[in-house]
């Protein structure tokens, strides 16, 4: 869009604008109400609702708003007595076949087509005749469609081929019998929901909450989605301490994803106020007994007592202090304080999937918001699969490319589904992600990384001249598959190939919602990783306090070592492998239930908001740190406040200095951290340690051909997934049930269930 | 079932009652491909496309868009493939002129396929057609490979660097695939749904290439305004609609079939009661829908004594449309509330979908006609009709939308009667007759 401003008048009035710019925008900026249902901006332009007519001088019959673009000296008028005809007449049309089942539809009160009718309804109904009839059915698990409601707006196959690359539904039948329907009556995609969302009646439905409250008895509250690093923003409704959905509409929540969610994100939260959920600290009196329930007070002064025990006995060093990167800043704050300053340990760290550090110290760009990505010419992929750890991210990558002309670049061992987008895939041999990045930074090293790579170097040059060639932003994203030298190396891209019209931008792909901040606050830089920490327990480490539960790539499959330990403590919402062996357990409240922020991808700080009280006795993780401090003697002084919490970490986190909660207040404004961007630092004992790796790089791994199923990351039952039913209907496969018209989870019974079985047996 | 050339020498006709007409070595002998030969060898495609220009040549569909304006917007220098896409998609009620073309002289129809994508500029010529004209396909598929074999189609044609591939695809069965953005999508395997204009086709058609679509009829002219001139065949016709036209006729008269008329024949009476043969049986002319079942309907009162000039703007005078040239002629003994009921059925039945008047405001449309039909009609019907047509007039993504409205709209407003009498209550209408 060119800069160029022109004069378009509206309803008499003159404006300036942007040349090029959509008519429809235009008017809506300025406050003359143009209402549309088909036309959702950043999709295709469809035209179809016909709602959005206005008059334009020199144009024989009246426009569609959203698809004229604004030329010098067009007249327009929105408001006309023929304009309101034709707006009365098609809202009829829609009103015709559609059912008024206000009553017992999920979008009662939320609904585009209510509002509508509110606007430009007629007084009655002048359609007398029977109305279309179709039955309600499911889609899939999650997806429940009714689709006499539709209106054919099509937002939902748009979003779903344009943001998902999955054109799993389309339309099906023709005019008035015209249905949203799938490919074989069975939805088999990433269940992401996005149809769902921005449907503007009540034609596709949340399986999970169909039914079970209306808009109106929710509580909206927005906050930070607390299933991947992409930091989505959420809106959390709640009806009497209860998270009843979980969803991205505008009209609640503007953030970074727009109305955009994931499956874990829209259909995940019934965790929250699951059964199982822990309700009272339990302890485990003597090793090899069972957790009993105890009070705060008892659990806090057991806890405290054999801490202290441990720390005099075998010093300060013995005592290893566990965060997450799944709890919120604050938290991980409270717990490194607890450890530097109470316990005085250099042995901390957090369960991480991988760390990120080295490439943090060596930061040379920014990092990249998903705003960049958008709007990017160049990406580069090296191994990861956004598609399935961090959707958002994917779908920016798919809408760059398709919608903005950005050229992908993947290098990965696996033919993963984001390919179909990609302009350059390197299919490298497995497990030689190192070999491409020190092919890409050390010329030398180009010709001899080929064949450990197993690909041409044509292949190679051909990625080469496309970073070469890109004028506008080049955004380099990567995966855990990264060694710690090649994660340096990367770093020293942006010296090397930036130009003058050609900027780098950085987006690290970790996996867990606050991956970023356990960095920032640097849990991950103490002596002992979390992995070291359970490979020693026992042997030097006597005591451990962790938040959350260790993943099994820090168990290593010994996770009977921490059973060695003289104490352990955890702070947990499930019983979890951790907690079997653990000596205290304090229940702890989840991200609906705490304030306090996470730091995602971008870099972005943003808020997590209490939605409801801590369910039964839990406590926020940084309250329950803070409680055991207190109870040893320490106190943090966090006057019982999350933003006094932050105010502290803000004050004394480089990154975050200055920052305040109120800053954070507006979601549609995200902060971005300030990471340091270092000076170029002598990186060649990395390059040295990477050259050694690549070098003894075997290049005979056979290469993975197959491109991995839809969900195989998505549908995995965790820890918090598992607590969602229909997940367990998608990790075994998501057959389709022999009648589509009751909810597949009929298929699911409470007692030994042979389907659910075979759910549980394809984890 | 007659074909014949009225008021004119048979042009498009010319070769239909050969014998054997579909074969190659028949029509050879009867000069077929030497005007692609004379156009491909002699004259450059800008001089092509300036004869078409002289000609008046307007296109033969239903619109009736100079021809050869719409190829003088093909962009030249467009580093695109361009493509020639042939609308044999012929859906509308009452037209079948285009199939005694690819029944009885396919090759008419390659010929002028040559000729055009030349002087567009084209190397690939799809030809789009129903899905019920397989028998026809068939004609055309042997056609192709016989003018293949013969070297009229294919790599580098007569002796020169032009080359031009032809291929035939079928619809599968749609009515809105006849417009030509729909016909385009139903070509790229899509769902047949019109496209946004602007791009129009000749910017940015098939496959986002530069693309004429043109009816089999206005591409069947194109080797006679090679042999004679442009000038020639605009004298055939009037000034603004230059040469001849085929009328499929149907309906109560005493010879249906395909004729052949010079634009701006005169008159649209002599027509249907000397040169059809009249209405049969001795009824009375009630109406006639001339141009596809989506044009205006004419009550016999406009056309008898009127002298209706049968060309573009002959029939716009007279209120009505040439449209495809589908003429449907009704005796006294139809209803127009049912030929009416019937005809929005097949609207409703073929309204794509894509947009929201046309397909909820026929699907009303034809509860409406259903309810009256059974006799639970009300006076305010007819304004109830009315209205719902005009929220659809103009309103619409795509031209289809007016064509379920006109008919309805006229047939109102040109015979009340046959309205009133269904939707004033039986009991009513009883006390009427009583006063």
């Amino acid at each position: 869009m060119s800069t160029e401003l022109i004069k378009v008048t509206i309803n008499g009035n003159e404006y300036q604008t942007e040349k090029g710019a959509r008519l429809i925008d235009v008017c809506r900026e300025h406050d003359h109400n143009v209402p549309s249902f088909c036309y959702y901006s950043d999709l295709a332009l469809q035209a179809s609702c016909r709602t959005c007519l206005v008059r334009i001088e020199k144009m024989p019959k009246l426009q569609t708003s959203c698809t004229v673009t604004c030329t010098d000296g067009m007249i327009v008028t929105t408001e006309s007595d023929e304009i309101e005809k034709a707006r009365r007449g098609m809202v009829e049309f829609l009103l015709a076949n559609h059912p008024l089942d206000c009553p017992v539809c999920d979008r009662g009160g939320e609904c585009e087509l209510q509002e509508m009718v509110f606007d430009w309804g007629g007084l009655e109904e002048r359609f007398s005749e029977r109305k279309n009839y179709a039955p309600e059915k499911f889609l899939s698990p999650m997806i429940g469609n009714d689709p006499q409601r539709c209106i054919l707006c099509k937002r939902c196959t748009r979003v779903c081929d344009e943001w998902m690359g999955e054109d799993a539904i389309e339309a099906g039948g023709r005019g008035a019998h015209t249905v949203i329907g799938t490919y074989g009556g069975w939805l088999n995609c990433s269940q992401c929901g996005n149809c769902i969302e921005v449907c503007p009646t009540g034609t596709l439905l949340d399986a999970t909450y169909r039914h079970q409250a209306r808009p109106w008895e929710l509580e909206q509250t927005v906050s930070t989605c607390t299933f991947c690093s992409d930091g989505c923003q959420v809106s959390l409704g709640s009806r009497a301490g209860e998270v009843m959905r979980s969803v991205a509409r505008d009209r609640y929540v503007d953030g970074i994803n727009g109305e955009f969610l994931c499956i874990k994100g829209r259909f995940g939260h019934p965790f929250i106020n699951d059964e199982q959920r822990l309700r009272t600290p339990l302890i485990r009196y003597r090793k090899g007994g069972k957790l009993i329930p105890a009070t705060w007070d008892q659990a806090f002064e057991f806890a405290a007592n054999r801490l202290k025990e441990v720390a005099d006995k075998h010093g300060a060093e013995s005592v290893g202090i566990v965060g997450s990167p799944r709890i919120t800043n604050e938290a991980n704050y409270a717990l490194l304080k607890f450890a530097k300053e109470l316990v005085g340990t250099p042995n901390y760290g957090a369960t991480d999937a991988f760390s990120l550090v080295p490439f943090f110290e060596n930061l040379s760009a920014p990092l990249a918001t998903h705003k960049d990505i958008r709007r990017a010419q160049t990406i580069i992929l090296i191994g990861g699969e956004p598609e399935e750890l961090q959707p958002l991210t994917g779908k920016q990558i798919r809408q760059a490319v398709r919608n903005g002309g950005a050229k992908l670049i993947i290098v990965n061992s696996t033919p993963i589904r984001l390919n179909q987008a990609a302009s350059q895939f390197l299919h490298i041999n497995p497990n030689t992600e190192d070999a491409f990045v020190l092919a890409l930074t050390d010329e030398s090293q180009a010709a001899s990384s080929m064949k450990t790579l197993g690909i041409e170097a044509e292949q190679f040059d051909a990625v080469r001249k496309l970073i070469n060639d890109t004028e506008g932003t080049c955004i380099v994203m990567f995966g855990g598959e990264l060694s710690h030298a090649a994660q340096v190396a990367l770093t020293g891209l942006p010296a090397m190939m930036a130009g003058e019209s050609r900027k780098f931008l950085f987006h690290p792909l970790p996996i867990y919602n606050n991956s970023v901040g356990v960095h920032d606050l640097g849990l991950m830089s103490g002596e002992l990783s979390a992995r070291d920490m359970v490979a020693v327990a026992g042997e030097g480490l006597h005591a451990m306090y962790v938040a959350g539960s260790f993943l099994p790539e820090h168990l290593q499959g010994q996770e009977e070592r921490l059973a060695q330990l003289e104490l352990l403590i955890v702070q947990e919402l499930f019983e979890t492998e951790t907690t079997k062996y653990a000596d205290v357990v304090f229940p702890a409240a989840s991200f609906a239930e705490v304030d306090g922020t996470f730091t995602n991808n971008d870099g972005l700080v943003q808020r997590v908001r209490q939605s409801i009280a801590p369910v039964h006795q839990s406590r926020a993780d940084w309250m329950i740190t803070a409680g055991l401090a207190k109870t040893l003697g320490m106190d943090f002084d966090f006057q019982m406040s999350a933003s006094a919490v932050f105010r502290e970490l803000a004050e004394r986190i480089p990154a975050y200095n200055g920052l305040r909660y109120p800053q954070l207040k507006d979601e549609s404004k995200p902060v971005q951290v300030k990471h340091q961007i270092s000076e170029r630092r002598d990186t060649s004992n990395d390059m040295q340690t990477l050259r050694e790796r690549v070098s003894q790089m075997k290049p005979d791994g056979e290469k993975i051909m197959t491109t991995p199923n839809v969900g195989h990351e998505l549908f995995k039952p965790g820890t918090l997934t598992s607590k969602v039913p229909q997940i367990h209907l998608l990790a075994a496969g998501n057959p389709k049930p022999e009648t589509v018209l009751i909810s597949p989870l009929y298929q699911i019974t409470i007692d030994s269930s042979l389907r659910r079985d075979e759910a549980i047996a394809a984890d | 079932m007659r074909i014949e050339a009225i008021g004119c020498e048979p042009n498009l006709i010319k070769r239909f009652a050969l014998e054997n007409s579909t074969r190659l070595d028949v029509v050879r002998k009867h000069g077929a491909y030497d005007m692609a030969r004379k156009a491909v060898t002699t004259m450059s495609p800008a001089a092509v496309i300036d004869e078409v220009k002289k000609s008046a040549l307007r296109g033969r569909g239903g619109a009736g868009f100079p021809t050869g304006m719409k190829w003088g917007f093909v962009p030249k220098d467009s580093p695109k493939e361009k493509y020639l896409v042939i609308n044999g998609d012929e859906s509308e009620p009452g037209t079948f002129k285009d199939r005694y073309i690819y029944e009885r002289d396919p090759h008419l129809l390659l010929e002028g396929c040559l000729i055009s994508c030349y002087a567009i500029g084209a190397r690939t010529c799809y030809i789009y057609s129903r899905g019920e004209y397989k028998y026809l396909i068939d004609i055309l598929d042997r056609a192709i490979e016989e003018a293949r074999a013969a070297g009229f189609i294919g790599e580098k044609l007569f002796g020169t660097d032009f080359s031009c591939e032809m291929h035939t695809t079928t619809g599968a069965g749609a009515y809105i695939c006849g417009e030509e953005t729909a016909l385009l999508n139903s070509l790229e395997g899509l769902r047949g749904h019109p496209r946004m204009k602007p791009p129009f086709p000749a910017v940015s058609g098939l496959y986002g290439c530069p693309t004429v679509v043109n009816n089999v009829e206005t591409i069947a002219a194109v080797p006679w305004i090679i042999e004679h001139g442009g000038d020639a065949y605009r004298a055939l016709g009037t000034e603004k609609s230059g040469g001849t036209k085929m009328w499929s006729v149907s309906g109560h008269v005493k010879y249906p079939g395909v004729y052949e008329l010079p634009m701006g024949y005169d008159n649209l009476e002599k027509f249907i009661m000397e040169d059809c043969g009249g209405i049969p049986n001795g009824r009375k002319l009630k109406a006639v829908i001339p141009g596809g079942s989506s044009v205006y309907i004419m009550p016999a009162s406009d056309i008898i004594g009127k002298k209706v000039l049968m060309d573009y703007e002959g029939l716009v005078v007279a209120g009505s449309m040439v449209g495809s040239g589908g003429m449907i002629v009704m005796d006294d003994t139809v209803d127009i509330f049912e030929s009416t009921k019937n005809l929005t059925e097949f609207y409703k039945h073929e309204s794509c979908g894509w947009c929201t008047p046309c397909r909820e405001g026929t699907d009303w449309l034809v509860k409406v006609f259903k309810r009256i039909a059974n006799g639970d009609g009300r006076i305010e019907d007819a304004q109830l009709l009315l209205d719902i047509c005009d929220n659809i007039e103009g309103k619409s993504f795509c031209p289809l939308g007016d064509a379920a409205a006109w008919p309805i709209q006229s047939a109102i407003k040109k015979f009340p009667e046959d309205f009133k009498k269904h939707l004033v209550p039986m009991l009513q209408q009883d006390a009427i007759a009583a006063d």
